[in-house]
């Protein structure tokens, strides 16, 4: 957690630091992907979770 | 691959959103813009063979233009009138654009909830847009998914970003827009952006965002390769 809160730090201050319009728009498009990166980690993380304690694997 | 967008707005100087859209095209010789009332005035006769010349250099075919009586400017209309003719863009023998992208960027005034049984409009983008749709099928070439920008001048600033990247994307990103396929187009980008551009510690932060999101997709490739034997 500290370490996604410490990257979107860093991108909003990139983001305030940009000259430039179009790339501002690339820093905040990266961000918005990084967190829907996590989302997803945390998406299969809980899949894979849910199929370790699904029920049909207790007869195995 | 090459991208060719025709434009048709025949005030494109007082439109907000195509002015917008313009400042936004990535710079790079594989984007092609052509803007149909710049080159033609509606009294001159359309350079057919100069038009299928341009279509058949370019992979990925984009229309570009305001939604009129749910359908193109009468300039555009006259276009696929008189440039996508038999023997070229469809016939026996002559398939010229079989196997190219074809896809639109909309324009829209009204919201988007109205496009849609039971909305004001009545029916969606999708079932409105289908003579375009019928021409791709007829020419051969793959429909992408359209770019829809509604109500471009209610838009936050935030807002006009995201669509800043989606334009781009439309223009110069993979037909896919999966996470994957999304994470390269970035990364891409991200490699090019032009470095003075950015505060002191710029070029630091940028291998770390970069880093960040290869490590995420090694992350999630073996997450899914463990899912999928389970």
């Amino acid at each position: 957690m500290e370490e996604q809160e410490w990257i979107y730090e860093q991108l909003d201050k990139l983001f305030e630091d940009s000259r430039d319009y179009q790339q501002k728009a690339l820093i905040l498009a990266a961000k918005k992907l990084i967190q829907e990166q996590y989302e997803r980690i945390e998406q299969m993380k809980g899949e894979l979770d849910g199929t370790l304690w699904s029920p049909r694997s207790w007869n195995e | 691959m090459k991208t060719l967008v025709i434009i048709s707005h025949p005030e494109i100087d007082d439109s907000g959103s195509q002015q917008y859209l313009l400042s936004s095209v990535p710079q790079t010789e594989d984007v092609t813009i052509h803007h149909l009332e710049g080159t033609y005035s509606a009294s001159q006769p359309i350079d057919v063979e100069k038009e299928q010349q341009l279509l058949a250099a370019h992979d990925r075919i984009l229309f570009q233009f305001p939604f009129y009586w749910y359908s193109s400017p009468p300039m555009l209309k006259r276009w696929q009138d008189e440039v996508l003719l038999e023997g070229f863009a469809y016939g026996k023998r002559t398939h010229r654009l079989s196997g190219k992208e074809f896809g639109l960027i909309l324009v829209v005034g009204v919201p988007e909830k109205e496009y849609q049984a039971g909305g004001r409009e009545g029916f969606a983008i999708s079932a409105l847009t289908t003579p375009f749709q019928a021409i791709a099928r007829k020419t051969g070439m793959e429909y992408l998914k359209p770019l829809v920008i509604f109500q471009f001048p209610y838009m936050k600033e935030h807002e006009k970003m995201a669509l800043l990247i989606r334009y781009q994307q439309m223009l110069t990103g993979d037909k896919s827009d999966s996470l994957k396929a999304r994470e390269e187009w970035i990364v891409e980008q991200l490699e090019q952006t032009d470095r003075n551009l950015l505060g002191a510690t710029g070029d630091l932060v940028l291998e770390e965002v970069l880093s960040t999101i290869e490590d995420n997709r090694l992350t999630l490739d073996e997450l899914e390769m463990l899912l999928d034997n389970m």
